[in-house]
């Protein structure tokens, strides 16, 4: 029991390091656009498949996919913005047209994922050496500790970059009044652009973690991980990335310990039931929670 | 003696730290035009949705003829007799100019036709029954705050409050609505007027309530109000 | 009167199908889109609440019905009102999302079908049939099912114009519009919202039901399927939301045109599906009648 628990802990943190990531890019996304991006579990798996095609077709290891999931995830986000945001601001509801029409965008990339791979569930046959490591008295397989540690290099560069440079310092003000910075001369729109590809290049990036620490995904698994996303950022307070990064351990760790304990699908059941009880609970006071922070 | 229409004691509404009513004692009688004048933040807003129901104050009480309604929801309140406009028009978007009308009589046991007729004669009196299929998001601003006046008194209110119904409208229109504030007194409402327009206020008025910081510094007739010295300060001071 | 003769005219023109060999199940599954479409433009259109779970009223009306035709031997036009019913009742557990608003309850509504279909999963297959679902056997009747749906779509338009004309529904529309301002006019949102909220929960369930019977078996990854209230959704925006006639142009177009794909090329099918809500929202974000009527005020009168 007590390998089990540690176990359950150790993998919590490696799989709510995954789930913090998502969450810090979403909320990033929300905060800066006050877009609720449905699409983005499409875009991590986006990036698993993007690992999965560099490893099967040319032989680079996930590792050395991740810049290069980054850099091209960056670069469609780019593009996908000024494709598809600045319109939006058009239409008389932009919040709920923009959960619509991500909706849409959600539904086109499954759709596209499926045609170019099929609905087979897909895995990276790319091994570690050793395949696992002894940490205390837990085994635990290296591709999962090399997860974590890029986890851990990645926020802390999200985080380094939010609060020490003077773009991340812009993001931030953005995301606590949109209004006021563009007073201070700040081109909103270019710097919306460019959190909303910072937002997909962080997702790509999670894809291909994601492709080495689940063992498998497929064209339909981007709404589950869409649906954790939702949850990691309400539980740490919208448009709040740091809040997100502790969020996602927090139900990393929650997930992985319940498996221990429940049942796999009773445990999905405790995650969702405990997103509805934070937003409804919250709600009360979301208005001054909101401006209070 | 009968109740005052309206008589608010010791109201009291915080915002966490911040006290937006410190204490607020008036009352009005049936037929009185109230002005309530104030700088920014003195509370004059706050006061308004207090009344209303929107905001349940954290002491004090309100009555509405002599009956207590603190804390009751906005519908009951309303229902009791009173109607407001807004700051800024909040106007039903996409419904047509006689729905926005209807709203208010809903729950009113009388056959559809009459409302519908009811709602266009209040049109035709507002000068925008040639409007009235159109949503009312197609108005302009002073043809909404003018919406907002004809919704406020189609269920006949006893208690009218208009918050800043001058701000933003052009001469003409002023003048209209002007007048329109006197039809209500001639059918004998009530109407608290906040404004930041003195003149009008000045004008309107029997009696003039002047607002700081949540406190009443000064409640008397208009000649009374306009030569306190501590609404002066509180305008002109620092 | 143009009312009653356009209700003429559908109703013939449905009738007409089993009896001169139509299509039968594109205009099954068009009956049942126009239903849903119309049903969710309750809670959207009217009530201004995106249920993105939309599926799990169907859902779950489709596993009473199939629960109670297999295990309950209950015939099943005494089980489709039931299948109602058990919305009602869905509507009624979920009722206190209906004070979020926006993304909030979008969101929740959303972890709630997940939820939905996550429980129905787990129960003991002795009821549910587990993962190959319940098969209703004997019972299949094309024809009937499609006559029952019929009246179900005829019964859903009928309560919607109603609901257009009626006070619930200009309380309901000024609820949406600005909440706050319709209760200080007199309006008890609470309760405003739960009638609404209910109206829409109650087709789709019953939809769910019909749906069951006339292709005669249930499993759980059908009839919690996310593309299910993909298509509701889609349908119904694509014709415009806030308008009795907005969901059944926009199911009309939308089912004829997935039609057309599907055949066409089978595999593009979602894909366009996805690229066309995004197209929608970007250049129709009123749909098409919404947009008709932008452009001409003066014909609302005649547009429920």
């Amino acid at each position: 029991m007590e390998i089990l628990v540690l176990n359950g802990i150790v993998n919590g943190l490696v799989v709510g390091g995954v789930y913090a990531l998502i969450g810090m890019s979403l909320t990033l996304l929300y905060g800066v656009l006050r877009v609720v991006n449905f699409a983005h579990g499409e875009m991590v798996i986006g990036g698993s498949f993007l690992a999965y095609v560099l490893f099967h077709m040319a032989g680079i290891p996930p590792l050395l996919a991740l810049p290069i999931a980054a850099v091209t995830f960056f670069a469609l986000g780019y593009v996908a913005y000024y494709l598809l945001i600045p319109r939006l601001s058009r239409s008389d509801d932009p919040e709920s047209m923009s959960f619509l029409m991500m909706y849409g965008v959600s539904i086109a990339l499954a759709a596209l994922m499926l045609l170019l791979f099929e609905a087979d569930s897909r895995s990276i046959d790319y091994t570690f050496t050793p395949i696992s490591m002894k940490i205390g008295p837990v085994y635990v397989s290296t591709a999962r500790i090399v997860a974590l540690g890029v986890t851990i290099v990645v926020s802390a560069a999200v985080g380094l970059f939010l609060f020490a440079t003077l773009p991340g310092k812009a993001l931030r003000a953005a995301i606590m009044n949109r209004e006021a910075i563009q007073i201070m001369g700040v081109d909103i729109v270019r710097l919306s652009a460019f959190a909303f590809a910072l937002a997909t290049g962080l997702a790509g990036i999670t894809g291909v973690l994601v492709a080495l620490v689940f063992p498998a995904f497929n064209a339909f698994s981007g709404p589950e991980y869409s649906i954790i996303g939702f949850i990691v950022i309400v539980l740490g307070g919208l448009g709040n990335p740091i809040g997100a990064l502790l969020a996602g351990v927090l139900y990393g760790l929650v997930e992985q310990l319940a498996t221990v304990f429940l049942p796999q699908a009773l445990a999905q059941i405790v995650g969702f039931g405990l997103l509805v009880a934070v937003i409804l609970f919250r709600n009360a006071g979301f208005a001054r929670w909101r401006i209070g922070r | 003696m009968t109740a005052p229409a309206i008589d608010v004691q010791e109201l009291v509404k915080r915002f966490g730290g911040l006290v937006a009513l410190d204490g607020v004692t008036f009352a009005a009688a049936q037929g009185e035009v109230l002005g309530i004048i104030g700088v920014n933040g003195a509370g004059k807003t706050t006061l308004m949705n207090c009344i209303c129901g929107i905001y349940r104050p954290d002491a004090g009480a309100i009555r509405l003829g002599g009956q207590d309604v603190t804390g009751w929801a906005p519908h009951d309140i309303a229902h009791r007799g009173v109607g407001r406009t807004f700051q800024v028009p909040r106007v039903f978007r996409r419904m047509s100019l006689i729905d926005n009308l209807l709203v208010p009589v809903l729950q009113h046991k009388v056959p559809d036709r009459a409302l519908i007729e009811a709602a266009e004669a209040m049109l035709e009196r507002m000068r925008l029954i040639d409007l009235r299929h159109n949503f009312a998001e197609e108005l302009s601003g002073g043809q909404q705050k003018l919406l907002e006046m004809a919704r406020m008194l189609m269920p006949d209110p006893q208690v009218v409050m208009l918050d800043e119904p001058f701000a933003g409208v052009h001469p003409t229109l002023c003048r209209f609505m002007i007048e329109q504030i006197e039809a209500m007194t001639a059918a004998h409402k009530t109407v608290l007027l906040i404004s930041h327009d003195l003149t009008s206020i000045y004008r309107l008025s029997n009696r003039v309530l002047a607002l700081n910081q949540g406190r009443v510094i000064a409640d008397g007739g208009v000649d009374a109000i306009r030569g306190n010295p501590d609404v002066i300060e509180a305008y002109l001071g620092s | 009167m143009l009312a009653t003769l356009l209700g003429g005219f559908v109703i013939l023109y449905f009738a007409c199908v089993p009896v001169l060999g139509g299509n039968l199940a594109f205009h099954f599954y068009l009956m049942l889109w126009i239903t849903m479409a119309s049903g969710f433009n309750v809670s959207s259109g009217f009530s201004g609440y995106m249920p993105f779970g939309y599926v799990a009223f169907y859902g779950v009306g489709a596993f009473t019905t199939a629960i109670l035709v297999k295990k309950a031997g209950f015939p099943v036009l005494a089980a489709l009102p039931i299948s109602g019913l058990a919305g009602l009742v869905l509507a009624l557990l979920f009722a206190p999302t209906l004070r979020l608003s926006g993304i909030y309850f979008a969101i929740v509504s959303l972890a709630l079908a997940a939820i939905c279909r996550l429980v129905i999963t787990n129960m003991p297959e002795a009821i549910t049939g587990g993962s190959f679902g319940l098969q209703l056997g004997s019972q299949a009747e094309p024809v009937l099912s499609f006559y029952v749906m019929m009246v179900v779509m005829l019964a859903a338009l009928g309560t919607i114009l109603w609901l257009s004309r009626s006070r619930l529904g200009k309380a309901l529309r000024a609820v949406r519009d600005d909440a706050e301002a319709a209760d200080m006019m007199g309006i008890n949102i609470t309760r405003v919202r739960l009638y609404g909220w209910l109206i829409a929960a109650f087709f789709p369930a019953v939809c769910g039901g019909v749906e069951a019977w006339y292709t005669n078996v249930v499993d759980t990854e059908t009839a919690f399927n996310t593309l299910i209230t993909a298509k509701t959704v889609i349908y119904a925006v694509a014709g415009g939301l806030g308008t009795v006639a907005g969901p059944i142009v926009g199911a009309i177009a939308m089912v004829w045109l997935d039609e057309l794909i599907w055949r066409q090329f089978p595999l593009l099918n979602l894909l366009i599906l996805g690229l066309a809500t995004v197209l929608l929202v970007l250049f129709l974000p009123r749909g098409i009648v919404g947009t008709v009527l932008r452009w001409r005020p003066g014909w609302r009168r005649y547009v429920p």
